[in-house]
């Protein structure tokens, strides 16, 4: 990015958390994250917030189907295990019956209060589940992490961290120190994955650690490594506190 | 305003030492320790009770610092905590260049009183420009001045291995146990609550001093953790630094909200930080000394295929799992090699295909192990070399021709300065326990790399052939 786009960038975050900090929140709703991130030069899925089923069925139609809904909710933080999420929507009637499903459900679980609309994203190519990370050490400053994604990521905890700020070098070598990384060079015919692509995003992300200091933790999980390239999917970040 | 390093230079390298409080109780540690010292060593002690063993020791006492007629470089203070302050006002009031602070209780022990004495001393110590070193520490340990603190230290020897602790057992074992292994230190510091000076002033240090060619150090925590890894990347960049990191304790954020925060753990996090500035990590003392030994002795890595020889089959087979569980390939060799091994090597109870099995082609016809060697630093296929010697074979015939184990290191230097491959020895196991100690220090003597068992060869060669060719000191030796 030139200069003025990374200042631009700059600014769009530094709003997306003061809107959050004034609205009394630590976490970003996923849009908000993938705003951030996106400002940042992090390629994110579009994602839109639409508080009914016409505005989701619009915000469909513009980003182009299949679709994905999930649901926007302060309280409720595992979305797919409550019914909260949608895959593979593809028209304008799956939108809108989706939207009622995933309404009754955040109900359902959490009461009327916890429900805030849905979130509305193009469903991304298919790729290998990669997660980056970002936390604050308390005696090193913001911390990398890169993995193999997914649900076991905590339980395998194949995963390798870097300091920031990050040398290219680095982002190669911590992409290739994982156990796992035989997955990523093309396993059982599949194409390899755009290792330079996830280096790039690794990079952007120790340069968005750097210039923010106020943000406390941050996941990108999964991210989709294809062969030609990488999209975060979901992304959450923690500000510090107040 | 910071300490700068041509302070710490003087206060490593002095001309005049004072101890400061040795006592009878403690056998006068600090004085006999320091006998070795070239320098002019002088006491500092005021209780008359003291004063008389202290002068039978030969060494000059005085009342006071202010007192004694020359400057003084580095004084050793083993003073109860109260009194710590007035000395390090003394130190400054006779423009001593540094001291130790042995003297403990301070902000280690968490109480009120310790705290405050801890920030008194340092606050003086920074107005008054003192190389305070410490508190709650063993100081400094020079070998080639004598410079000791513990009365088994090496002196009279230049080292080569900056050596910089967190903890003064950990320093002292590493000088002691280091010097049975070769490795001795151009400066070791211990530098327990390091308040004033820290672990990255040291870094510093070592990473200039023209003297010491390996850093090695114990550290358990950095206090300002961003800059220390600013330091050991600097450091790391010239000088091969092998790191080793106790009490990995903290567990990852129970509270995150997020699998990173969750996940980057105290060790992970090190690991992280010694990996990304090329450092090496190590989890013992053992370990430590054997990365080291092997940095010192052996030549730079080219890769990671290894020939490996030994004197039975069932060697063969350990030899071959302890190298390949620490990363190494095991390798065909060329053809060639096989068809010039055909030639001459005894096959009946041996084989050669890598391992070589070769007791039985060496212990009949001497010049057959210079050939074997000749091939493996011909072969392309082969990257480094292992070798076992054994102890339990050899015990009885070095005792009755004490020829057979000097003919077998002129074997091996031989081998060292045709062959630019990294080399080392493993004695394992030995239940000639005297017979393996007398092998190991003549291998040592000569030069030559060995360690006591396959798996401690096969680790600290790998992690030092992962070095950077252009840090890996053996190359030049």
């Amino acid at each position: 990015m030139s200069d003025s786009a990374t200042e631009a960038g700059t600014d769009r975050v530094a709003e997306i958390f003061a809107a959050a900090r004034d609205a009394g929140r630590q976490l970003l709703s996923e849009v908000e994250a993938k705003a951030a991130l996106g400002a940042a030069g992090v390629p994110v899925t579009p994602t839109r917030l639409a508080a009914g089923a016409a505005e989701a069925v619009a915000i469909a139609g513009e980003l182009g189907y299949p679709v994905v809904l999930k649901v926007v909710s302060d309280t409720i933080t595992h979305k797919s295990d409550i019914g909260g999420v949608e895959l593979h929507l593809d028209d304008a009637a799956a939108v809108e019956a989706a939207y009622g499903r995933i309404r009754a459900a955040a109900e359902a679980a959490a009461g009327a209060e916890a429900f805030g609309g849905v979130s509305v994203q193009p469903m991304a190519a298919p790729g290998a589940e990669v997660i980056m990370g970002m936390t604050q050490d308390p005696q090193f400053g913001p911390v990398l992490m890169f993995g193999l994604g997914g649900v076991l990521v905590e339980v395998l905890k194949d995963v390798a961290f870097r300091v920031v700020p990050l040398e290219p070098h680095d982002a190669a070598e911590m992409i290739r120190e994982i156990q796992a990384f035989p997955v990523l060079e093309g396993y059982r015919g599949a194409p390899p994955a755009d290792l330079a692509a996830l280096e790039a995003i690794l990079l952007a992300l120790s340069e968005f650690a750097e210039a923010h200091p106020e943000v406390q933790e941050l996941d990108l999980n999964p991210i989709l490594a294809r062969h030609d390239g990488a999209t975060a999917v979901d992304a959450r970040i923690v500000l510090t506190p107040a | 305003m910071p300490i700068s390093l041509d302070r710490l230079d003087r206060v490593l390298n002095p001309s005049a030492v004072a101890v400061v409080g040795d006592k009878r109780a403690s056998g006068y540690m600090w004085l006999n320790s320091l006998k070795t010292f070239e320098g002019n060593l002088y006491s500092v002690q005021v209780d008359p009770r003291e004063v008389k063993g202290i002068e039978a020791l030969g060494v000059p006492n005085f009342a006071s610092l202010t007192e004694i007629p020359e400057p003084i470089d580095y004084v050793v203070c083993a003073v109860p905590r109260k009194i710590a302050p007035i000395i390090v006002r003394d130190c400054i009031a006779a423009g001593v260049g540094g001291v130790t602070l042995f003297t403990s209780g301070f902000a280690e022990t968490g109480e009120d009183e310790g705290v405050a004495l801890q920030e008194e001393i340092g606050a003086l110590a920074r107005e008054g420009d003192l190389a305070l070193i410490g508190p709650n520490c063993m100081g400094l340990h020079n070998p080639r001045l004598g410079v000791r603190f513990h009365r088994d230290q090496p002196h009279g020897q230049t080292g080569d291995v900056g050596f910089i602790s967190q903890s003064g057992t950990h320093g002292m074992h590493f000088s002691l146990v280091g010097a049975t292994r070769g490795v001795v230190c151009s400066a070791l510091i211990s530098f327990g609550n390091g308040i004033v000076l820290e672990a990255a002033d040291y870094l510093d240090y070592m990473a200039a001093d023209a003297g010491t060619r390996i850093i090695a150090m114990y550290i358990e925590g950095a206090r300002d953790g961003r800059r220390f890894v600013r330091s050991l990347r600097a450091a790391a960049a010239r000088k091969p630094v092998v790191i080793w990191k106790g009490g990995q304790t903290r567990a990852g954020s129970t509270a995150a909200r997020s699998h990173t925060a969750a996940l980057a753990t105290d060790q992970a996090v090190w690991e992280a930080i010694v990996r990304q500035a090329g450092a090496l990590s190590v989890e013992s003392l053992d370990e430590m000394i054997d990365v080291v030994h092997a940095l010192q002795r052996t030549k730079p890595g080219r890769g990671r295929r290894v020939a490996l020889m030994a004197m039975t089959g069932g060697q063969s087979v350990a030899l071959a799992d302890a190298f390949a569980r620490a990363g190494w390939e095991v390798p065909r060799f060329a053809e060639s090699t096989y068809a010039q091994l055909g030639e001459f090597f005894n096959v009946i109870g041996g084989s050669y295909q890598n391992p070589l099995d070769m007791a039985g082609t060496i212990m009949t016809d001497r010049a057959a192990l210079d050939r074997l060697l000749d091939l493996m630093a011909d072969d392309p296929n082969v990257d480094a070399v292992a070798m076992e010697v054994s102890a339990t074979f050899a015990a009885q015939r070095w005792e009755r021709d004490p020829e057979e184990l000097a003919a077998l290191i002129r074997s091996l230097q031989r081998f060292r300065e045709r062959s630019d491959k990294p080399f080392v020895t493993a004695l394992h196991p030995s239940y000639v326990e005297a017979a393996a100690l007398k092998a190991r220090d003549a291998l040592q003597e000569a030069g030559l790399p060995v360690f006591p068992s396959f798996e401690r060869a096969a680790n600290a060669l790998g992690k030092s052939a992962a070095l950077r060719p252009s840090l890996n000191p053996g190359g030049a030796g």
